[in-house]
């Protein structure tokens, strides 16, 4: 009895289709499904009766640090059709693949993503042969919205087309080969067909592996090995596990032949996980759509779960309907003649495209032209395939919503719980924090910055119950110290589950709930979100990989220039939270100095008062190039040479422009301070480039000492109209002295002019200011007088 | 047409007269009323088809091709919008040779234009003469297209003053032009089937948004995007350039380094990379294969070799940051911090010749 191999992409309807026809006609003993084979004992708890979408969820703390991965089924599954069709016609069902954990998954996040964008060259063929946009636009012309007949061959074509010749990469091969041994195994026991359902593009490699195989493997040989097998299933075993059994070797024989789903032996052993977990979370069509690149599978489930359920002409006026109402509710008019004209389209796309109903992109098409009457900033996501894009016109956004849908699974309500319940409530005990009350904590006790840290967690992950009511602020805050208060909360466990999606544990679930806040967010909210990384001492190697991305696009130059402070203090200082020194955080520091010099760039527009927010930019800027040198690839002498540009460009605002001379000069190069004095000595915009100047390069200015005297001199030829327009900003630029230094220039002033006398009584005048003014006023009254009657 | 030899560039319909001819032959599917191919046939005929030996003339994404024909299918103009260089009027013509068999039909829009470049005007000796009559009656391509059921280009329709663009109001709606002039049936005339409009508008000069609400209702917008594809688009550049460069009489093919570079850089400044800001100038395809066949001419008639790297910057100094000093602080900044992150002798080459910049 030979196996009937059925190849499917992930998350088809159509296949799914076929693998119910083909299970209910063939009535098989096995049905052999990729998935993880390490659940194969609790298959049960997968049919309890759930609400699709959900998905297994792995998690795994190995050497190499925390990994987790979501095996996803909805309703159209073809996984999870193989599940409950299999079930229903009595057959066996087993997953087949390698647990989730394994090495060869180590890069993967979704176990059904499709593998064969991996092998891009094969895909983009077919594109250009059937002249569509993409491989989904193929997928749908192909399969979904084709009619029937001949499905099953076709996918045969289509999957072998695309495997080829092409080389599989070490991982991939290692899974096909484990599962070509379930396939031996379940053919071995001769008690029926065999069917196996896997994704399309091993297919072919199974095919041939099995047919190989299944001369040289016996099932008595490999009994009487006794788990220790013959040399050539050893061989194997050791590729299959990547040497994870290799080690365990004695006891594996008792694993193969007493644990492995409870069946007899003859079936392949099961690499038993050392410290990772499978379990059911509940799952969303938005978390479905949301994988991207090499994790991506299938988009748009909304639609395919109407297409599923009620096919392709159905799924098409869901569609519409979904869109419009969403439009609408937006307060957007669609009028029935936008209707009319994207019905119209729909269906000459159809027609045009060969399909008997409109398809999906044939309506999205349709509905792009009726409804958007402007030229588009970027190309809708379903012909570039790919995220969403700021920028994005509305209508198009409101598409792909209607697309993704807002479906969410809920998990029966006997499913074994999530383990971030048990673990944070275990965290919790071990910590001493699961009373209620105000809790006093100091950072710098390893023991109170652990459990700070678990509070931070919670609160991040929104679990109620844990306010803190003090604490550090920001990066640049020196307060140790934090105070919470722990309140009991009736929907403590309800969030844990929900946090539960996020990860095992409460510093995985926070790491990915922080990096889950990042998409889209402004400086602002990434600034925080990187705080609360530090705070929560989570994943924020990863935060801040996005992050370092995200800040890139930043236009804002006082915003960023706020986060690149507190990052670079991070880096220079934070052993409070262990940060200082992190590559990541360095990265970050780099693609901030990189952006905040683009941006320095662009900044023009007349005088204007003197903006600190810009030049604590300047300043950040500076100290990163000047202490996190080795983490910044663009050197010092690039970086002066920027700003050197900036101060010389008569467009940039004075306090600019002296922040920007300032920069060159507080690193250390040749510059003509006195002459720079003078070139800038108009009164209204003198106080403004010294308010720059001295927020960069306070420093050589007092030890330099020329620029003091020059100084003296511009502010001495003032008349007294100029003075006093000088005045405000001349305050201000001078206020980035503290006292003693400021005392240091009264001290030079009263040199540079031959006067002994305390420096200290010429900052603090005994008289009030008003006083001063009305009688200089009254001087200068007199002076007119005076003059008025010649008598000056 | 005795002879097209020596044109500088026919149009589409003589250009790839053959293959025309071919499809039409082949041509067994439904073709909507008044055109001169099937839908199937019209879009092999623009993305091409190995197969039958058609080329392929556009490379942009093949749906939207597909929309582009079921719109002028329907009673709806067709509007391309996008930047400058996208390949718009190629689309357009390329559609109007498929459709029409005739791609001549056009208008091209500008601040001048005026109702009689679209409509018709009189020959006025005749009109003097004889007094309107069909005969002084000198019909121009909108006319000509809805009394013969071709298709119309309206290139850079938003250039036009806007009351010579609702002038097409009537016209798309209703279908029909009345010459008051004219009495009896000559004082009407009806589109017949096939007559469409494609028009295209580029976003930079001047958008689409001044556009009358009434008139943007009649078309439907089809967005051109650059080439997606960096392999694509860098064929595209290195083809056209060849050919550019081979009519100029330059003995060296561009170098395919060099091309990468420039095509690298444009697609970075065209807005790809994060801590660049887009230049406000266009950078387009169309534009990197100017730079390409001047960087070739450099390096041919300066040194008598293919253009190198430097000559690229100096190239691009010239057309990519044209007058704005915006864009070149821009482009400074870019060969400053972005190339050096590259690897390759090419972008080494690059970063060196950074110095040449103009300022």
């Amino acid at each position: 009895m030979g196996a009937t191999f059925l190849g499917v992409r992930h998350h088809s309807p159509a296949c799914a289709r076929l693998v119910r026809d083909t299970i209910l006609d063939q009535r098989p003993a096995h049905v052999l499904v990729e998935g993880p084979a390490d659940v194969n004992d609790r298959l049960g708890e997968l049919l309890l009766g759930h609400e699709l979408p959900i998905a297994l969820y792995t998690y795994h703390r190995g050497d190499g640090g925390a990994h987790a991965s979501w095996t996803p089924f909805c309703d159209y599954s073809p996984e999870w059709v193989a599940l409950t069709a299999g079930r229903e016609v009595g057959a066996r069902v087993r997953f087949i693949d390698l647990p989730a954990w394994h090495p060869a998954f180590a890069d993967r996040d979704n176990r059904y993503a499709d593998a064969e964008i991996r092998y891009a060259e094969a895909v983009e063929r077919l594109c250009r042969e059937f002249a569509v946009d993409n491989v989904d636009t193929l997928w749908d012309h192909l399969f979904e919205a084709a009619p029937e007949d001949g499905l099953a061959e076709r996918l045969t074509a289509y999957f072998d087309l695309l495997r080829g010749d092409s080389a599989a990469s070490p991982d991939d091969r290692a899974r096909e080969e484990y599962m070509a041994r379930w396939v031996r195994a379940a053919l071995a026991r001769d008690d029926g067909p065999v069917l196996v359902v896997t994704g399309g593009f091993h297919t072919p490699a199974l095919r041939a592996l099995v047919a190989d195989g299944v001369r040289g493997w016996t099932r008595p040989a490999d009994q009487a090995g006794g788990g220790r097998a013959t040399t050539g299933t050893t061989d194997r075993d050791r590729t299959a596990g990547g040497g994870e059994p290799a080690g365990s070797e004695p006891s594996a024989g008792r694993a193969h032949s007493g644990e492995v789903g409870g069946s007899a032996d003859g079936w392949p052993e099961v690499p038993r996980s050392t410290g990772g977990a499978s379990y059911l979370v509940p799952y969303s069509h938005r978390r479905l759509d949301a994988f991207t690149g090499y994790e991506s599978g299938m988009p748009s489930p909304e639609y395919y779960h109407w297409l599923w359920h009620r096919g392709v002409g159905a799924a098409a006026d869901e569609l519409v309907r979904s869109v419009v109402t969403r439009l609408r509710g937006r307060k957007v008019v669609v009028s029935t003649a936008d209707l009319i004209a994207a019905r119209t389209l729909a269906d000459g796309l159809a027609r045009l495209r060969g399909h008997d109903r409109p398809a999906r992109v044939d309506v999205l098409d349709g509905l792009t032209g009726a409804l958007v009457s402007e030229d588009l900033d970027r190309p809708p996501p379903w012909a570039r395939r790919g995220p969403l894009e700021p920028g994005t016109h509305p209508a198009i956004v409101e598409m792909v919503a209607a697309l993704s849908g807002d479906r969410v699974g809920r998990l029966h309500a006997d499913t074994p719980a999530p383990p971030l319940v048990a673990a944070v409530q275990a965290e919790l005990l071990a910590a001493g924090l699961d009373g209620a009350g105000l809790v006093g904590l100091d950072l710098a006790d390893p023991v109170d910055l652990d459990r700070s840290r678990l509070l931070h967690r919670l609160r991040v992950l929104g679990v109620p119950g844990f306010a803190r009511e003090t604490g550090p602020r920001g990066g640049g805050d020196p307060e140790p110290r934090e105070r919470w208060l722990l309140r009991p909360d009736d929907h403590r466990v309800p969030a844990l589950i929900e946090a539960a999606a996020h990860g095992a544990t409460a510093s995985d679930a926070a790491g990915a709930k922080l990096a889950a806040r990042l998409p889209g967010a402004d400086v602002a909210e990434l600034s925080a979100v990187l705080f609360d990384a530090a705070l929560c001492g989570v994943g924020a190697e990863r935060v801040l990989a996005l992050l370092a991305d995200e800040v890139g696009r930043v236009g804002d130059l006082v915003a960023l220039g706020r986060v690149l402070a507190d990052v670079l203090s991070l880096w220079r200082h934070d052993r409070l939270l262990g940060t200082a020194g992190s590559p990541a955080l360095g990265a970050v520091v780099d693609a901030a100095v990189t952006r905040l010099l683009w941006l320095a760039e662009g900044v023009h527009g007349g005088p204007a008062p003197a903006e600190p927010g810009r030049l604590r930019a300047i300043v950040a800027v500076r100290d990163a190039v000047r202490h996190a040198g080795p983490v910044v690839t663009t050197g010092v002498p690039e970086a002066v040479a920027v700003l050197s540009r900036v101060s010389a460009d008569r467009r940039v605002p004075p306090d600019l422009r002296g922040a920007a001379f300032g920069f060159g000069w507080s690193l250390g190069c040749p510059v003509d301070a006195a002459g720079a004095v003078r070139g800038m000595a108009a009164p209204a915009t003198m106080g403004d480039w010294l308010a720059g100047l001295f927020a960069l390069a306070r420093d050589e200015v007092l030890t330099a000492g020329g620029v003091v005297g020059v100084l003296d001199e511009v502010v001495d030829a003032l008349t007294e109209d100029e003075f006093l327009v000088a005045l405000p900003a001349l305050r201000q630029a001078f206020a980035f002295f503290p006292p003693a230094e400021r005392e240091a220039i009264a001290r030079m002033l009263l040199e540079l002019r031959g006067v002994t006398g305390s420096a200290r009584a010429l900052l603090r005048t005994p008289v009030d200011p008003v006083l001063v003014a009305e009688a200089g006023a009254v001087e200068a009254a007199v002076d007119r007088v005076l003059a008025r009657e010649g008598l000056a | 047409m005795s002879d097209q030899k020596d044109l500088q560039r026919p149009p589409a319909e003589v250009r790839f007269a053959d293959e025309l001819a071919r499809l039409r032959a082949d041509d067994t599917a439904h073709r909507p009323p008044g055109w001169a191919l099937s839908l199937e046939a019209a879009r092999r005929f623009i993305v091409g088809d190995e197969s039958r030996d058609v080329s392929r003339k556009f490379v942009g994404d093949p749906s939207l091709v597909d929309r582009c024909l079921v719109t002028l299918a329907t009673s709806r103009g067709l509007l391309l919008v996008g930047e400058p260089g996208t390949a718009k009027s190629l689309l357009s013509e390329l559609i109007a040779a498929a459709v029409s068999g005739e791609s001549t039909l056009t208008v091209q829009g500008g601040a001048a234009t005026t109702e009689d470049q679209v409509k018709y005007s009189w020959n006025y000796a005749l009109l003097v003469a004889e007094g309107p009559t069909p005969r002084s009656l000198v019909p121009a391509p909108m006319l000509r297209g809805m009394a013969e059921g071709k298709v119309v280009r309206f290139e850079e329709i938003t250039r036009c003053p806007l009351e010579v663009q609702d002038c097409m109001l009537s016209l798309l709606s209703e279908r029909v032009v009345a010459i008051p002039e004219l009495t009896g049936p000559d004082g009407m005339v009806f589109a017949r089937d096939g007559f469409n409009v494609i028009a295209t508008a580029n976003t930079r000069d001047r958008g689409v948004n001044e556009m009358s609400a009434a008139l943007k209702r009649r078309f439907n917008f089809e967005t051109v995007f650059p080439i997606a594809d960096f392999a694509t688009e860098l064929d595209l550049v290195e083809r056209e350039a060849g050919r550019l460069l081979e009519r100029s009489g330059v003995g060296a093919p561009p170098r395919r380094d060099v091309l990468e570079v420039l095509v690298r850089t444009f697609r970075d400044l065209r807005g790809g990379v994060s801590s660049t800001d887009r230049l406000s100038t266009v950078m387009s395809t169309a534009e990197a294969v100017s730079v390409a066949h001047a960087v070739g001419l450099r390096g041919w008639y300066l040194r008598g070799e293919a253009g190198s790297a430097a000559d690229v910057v100096e190239c691009l100094a010239g057309t990519a940051a044209k007058d704005s000093p915006e864009d070149l602080a821009r482009l400074r900044r870019y060969l400053e911090q972005q190339v050096p992150r590259r690897t390759g002798a090419q972008w080494r080459e690059l970063h060196l010749a950074r110095h040449l910049l103009p300022g």
